[in-house]
């Protein structure tokens, strides 16, 4: 047995990567043994991942350190899980400069890295920080070296200290203590001025439609989703863009939720996403864009972008028939599972749904519509009725009298909301649900309790209406809900009878 | 003792003459014209079957046959020649116990003088003698709203109830509210279908018209496995202005299918009600635009009874409709602001002014009550 030549020096530095919107933890190992010069990547790296390679090369060389003139083996583990994106650039290069000992071996203990690398040696940011950075925390790192560009985001993270980096060079030096780390960008002011620039639509400016108005501070309050039905022009649209203006905040632990989503869908985040997110997805979205997947890395569609926030879908009927059947999953169990051949990836997906429909192919609804039964049958069926079920509220929406007047501000609607929100969540603390429309049927006599009038006010519905049970219940949740906006304690035949009217047979 | 006299009502004493009308009829692109060339040219079905079954050439064929627009003649001699044979066709009427009205036979329902009345009807069902009795056709639109719904029920039940044969087309809408309610009465239904006796259509109406079979008939001018087209529907609607005394059309479109049937009625004769409408509701522009020409508006269900010739009292039993409970002082508003048309709640309550609870718990009251009825996101009065 001959012993190998020459020195065998193996490094190892923590990193992550992405698995849908989770951060999944990697430890980055590198081995330099004698042999002819190579470079080889293991542990089921992506195309981005292999050809870390040439930019990490290029990266050493350009920031003026030596690439090993042997043999480096890169191990990225688990091997199980599939490595994405440029993010480990860093974590390999750094890996290399230890086994080169530029650095000393304990520069990098109990320090993760994350970092896409550029020819010149600079650190260029990766999507999903926030979601890596969590997962590492979880495992319990709390050292950071992130791309300068990501270290406000990375901050948000609470319990962390973060270090900036710029640039290889510049990143030897302070990890070897040479010289001091850059400062992170202050902390972001905690409400930008451009959500509320955003959004200077108000409920004031509509007139009449006090049912429908109704039906969005319900759908708003209560996480209720809503369908609009009404002729083109009717102003369906313009109540529904208005729904966001009196969504309560996130809460800090949505926030975070939602800033992590955001940023693993790519976008640069300086701030805590603290305002729901409000999608509205052309009707030509395709299945893959409406609840995520598609081809390579399973990527998060509208649905998971719309998050604890509003999927708002103008011109139901014309989206495709699958897109509108893949909905019914997030919708149920607010997630979308997307199954590859190695794994299945959880995509939150809790949102609030608020559609628009014609009432039918001529669009003007009763009583001035010719459409004929056969034609209106048809037209209902691309709204499948188990997704049409899923819709607490269903009203009709008629343009308003020429005598009606203006309404309440948003600003005076949201007060009512955010109270009715915090009535919910006092109530419904130590369970799954956060809102009345969450609470399954089996639940409802503990947390949407009837006293005796409201009781029978609501039997008789059922009765009268021939509701099932499903349909009963959605009553009940929004009759709760209109309580908790009234800000009373228990449930009067009045809501019952509004949470009523609020769902009609439409479209 | 043997051979038991056969009941009066039995149906299958079909004679060769029937036998070879219905077996021509259920030919594969036998047109009600083709057949009516065929019995014309020949004199009569068994004369027209056996031409068919010899696939006749030159002068033997109906002229009308021999054109170019009814297709080419020797095409057509080699579908039916090998079809025709009456046998399977006679045991097939044995087993469903379809009757055949052969036109100029003693049971053929149609008065003489309507020009392209159908050569053969076939008649499935309890009750054809039904239709000895008068005759009236109620039809009306598809797209029927809840009120043109409500209207054709109480008036098939009030004409059911007089003792009249009620006749339509067993289609979404009117017409299926008119044989709801002339079955709820106990009157005798009659539905005229635009298919074959064998296939149902729509197949909402599957049950329905069992039940029109089980109180009446079911009729239709095609052989067994016609399936439903667009154009069937029009010829058909000409069977059912032939067939009545008064035709009644309770809610039209402008360019519907009762249009038509209420156009071939007066071409035959027949007097015309329509049921007027708001100007608003796009389910009456065909009525009104019926009365505009000369239609009777139809203001009371005893206007039937009047165009029929008979006193509006006579055979009178309906039960006048169950009480309701006086709407309360909101629902007294509600119901005014309605005006006797739909509105969803949002045009209530600013059409009242009352809060929305109170709008809601006023129009809740009525709809328990029986004052107004939800469909389609809007209140309507009933």
């Amino acid at each position: 047995m001959a012993e190998p030549e020459g020195p065998i020096v193996l490094a190892s530095v923590t990193s992550a990567t992405l698995l849908g919107v989770d951060g999944q933890v990697v430890t980055v190992e590198v081995h330099v043994s004698s042999g002819l010069p190579s470079y080889h990547v293991v542990g089921l790296p992506d195309a981005a991942v292999r050809e870390s390679r040439e930019r990490v090369r290029a990266a050493v060389l350009s920031s003026g350190f030596k690439w090993p003139s042997t043999r480096v083996t890169v191990n990225l583990a688990p091997s199980g899980v599939r490595k994405t994106g440029a993010g480990l650039d860093l974590a390999v290069a750094l890996g290399v400069l230890v086994t080169t000992e530029v650095l000393p071996d304990a520069a990098l203990d109990d320090v993760a890295v994350l970092g896409e690398l550029g020819l010149d040696g600079g650190v260029r940011p990766v999507p999903g920080t926030l979601a890596l950075v969590s997962a590492l925390a979880r495992a319990g790192t709390r050292t950071f070296v992130v791309p300068a560009e990501n270290a406000a985001e990375a901050a948000l993270v609470p319990n962390v200290v973060v270090h900036p980096a710029r640039a290889l060079g510049e990143l030897r030096a302070c990890l070897k203590g040479e010289q001091a780390w850059p400062s992170v960008p202050p902390p972001p002011d905690p409400r930008p001025d451009e959500a509320d620039d955003d959004d200077p639509l108000d409920l004031a400016e509509v007139r009449g439609l006090a049912w429908a108005r109704r039906a969005l501070e319900a759908a708003a309050a209560g996480g209720h989703h809503l369908l609009l039905s009404g002729p083109p022009g009717v102003g369906k649209t313009m109540l529904a863009r208005r729904l966001a203006a009196v969504l309560p905040d996130l809460s800090p632990d949505e926030a975070l939720e939602v800033t992590r989503i955001h940023s693993v869908a790519g976008r640069v985040t300086r701030a805590l996403v603290r305002v729901p997110p409000y999608r509205s997805p052309h009707h030509t979205a395709s299945v893959a864009a409406l609840v995520g997947g598609g081809t390579g890395t399973p990527r998060p569609g509208e649905a998971t972008m719309a998050h604890r926030g509003v999927l708002f879908l103008d011109e139901l009927g014309e989206f495709p028939p699958r897109a509108l059947d893949a909905l019914r999953q997030p919708l149920e169990e607010r997630a979308v599972w997307i199954a590859r051949q190695a794994i299945s990836l959880r995509f939150p997906a809790d949102f609030l749904l608020v559609a628009c429909t014609n009432p039918c192919p001529c669009g003007l609804g009763p009583p001035k519509c010719g459409c004929g039964d056969g034609e209106r049958a048809r037209y209902r069926r691309r709204l499948s009725a188990p997704l049409l079920d899923r819709f607490d509220l269903r009203l009709a929406v008629r343009p308003p009298g020429p005598d009606d007047e203006r309404g309440e501000p948003s600003r005076v609607v949201r007060a009512r909301v955010v109270a009715a929100v915090g009535r919910q969540r006092s109530r419904l603390a130590g369970t799954p649900w956060r809102r009345n429309a969450h609470v399954p049927a089996g639940a409802l006599q503990r947390f949407a309790p009837l006293d005796a009038a409201a009781h029978d006010a609501w039997r008789a519905e059922c009765e009268v209406r021939q509701l099932t049970g499903r349909g009963g219940a959605r009553i009940r949740r929004v009759a709760q809900t209109l309580a908790d906006l009234d800000g009373v304690a228990t449930i009067a035949p009045e809501h019952i009878a509004i949470a009523s009217l609020l769902r009609e047979d439409v479209p | 003792m043997t051979g038991a006299p056969t009941p009066a009502g039995e149906p299958n004493a079909l004679g060769p003459g029937e036998i070879a009308a219905a077996t021509l009829a259920c030919l594969p692109d036998m047109t009600p014209a083709r057949l009516r060339a065929l019995f014309e040219h020949c004199g009569g079905p068994i004369a027209a079957l056996e031409l068919v079954r010899s696939g006749g050439t030159g002068r033997a064929i109906p002229p009308a046959l021999r054109r170019r627009e009814h297709g080419e003649w020797s095409e057509l001699a080699r579908l039916w020649t090998a079809r025709a044979d009456p046998t399977p066709t006679a045991r097939r009427l044995a087993r469903r116990g379809t009757r055949v009205w052969v036109d100029g036979g003693p049971d053929y329902p149609i008065l003489d003088g309507v020009p392209d009345r159908p050569a053969v009807l076939l008649a499935e069902g309890a009750e054809p003698g039904a239709l000895h009795a008068p005759r009236v056709a109620v039809v009306g639109t598809r797209a029927a709203t809840p009120h043109g719904m409500a209207d054709a029920r109480e008036l098939g039940a009030a004409l059911g109830d007089a003792g009249i044969t009620v006749i339509s087309g067993l289609a979404i809408g009117i017409d299926g509210a008119v044989h709801e309610g002339t079955l709820a009465a106990n009157g005798s239904a009659v539905g005229v279908v635009a298919t074959g006796l064998d296939i149902v259509y729509p197949r909402r109406h599957a049950l329905l018209t069992e039940r029109v079979r089980d109180s009446g008939a079911v009729l239709s001018e095609q052989g067994f496995g016609v399936r439903p087209r667009r154009g069937l529907f029009p010829v058909r609607n000409r069977i059912i202005a032939a067939l009545a005394d008064v035709v009644v059309v309770v809610e039209a479109t402008a360019g519907g299918g009762a249009r038509i049937t209420a156009q071939y009625a007066l071409d035959y004769g027949r007097t015309v009600l329509a049921v007027p409408g708001s100007r608003r509701n796009a389910a009456a522009a065909g009525t009104n635009a019926l009365i505009a020409d000369g239609a009777h508006p139809l203001l009371d269900w005893g206007d039937v009874l009047v165009a029929l010739g008979m006193s509006p009292a006579a055979g009178r039993t309906s039960v006048p409709a169950p009480p309701r409970p006086a709407p309360g002082p909101d629902g007294k508003v509600l119901l005014a602001a309605l005006g006797g048309e739909c509105a969803t709640p949002d045009e209530l309550s600013s059409r009242t002014g009352l809060s929305t609870p109170r709008v809601a718990v006023g129009l809740i009251d009525l709809e328990r009550n029986g004052w107004v009825q939800r469909s389609r996101g809007a209140i309507w009065p009933q």
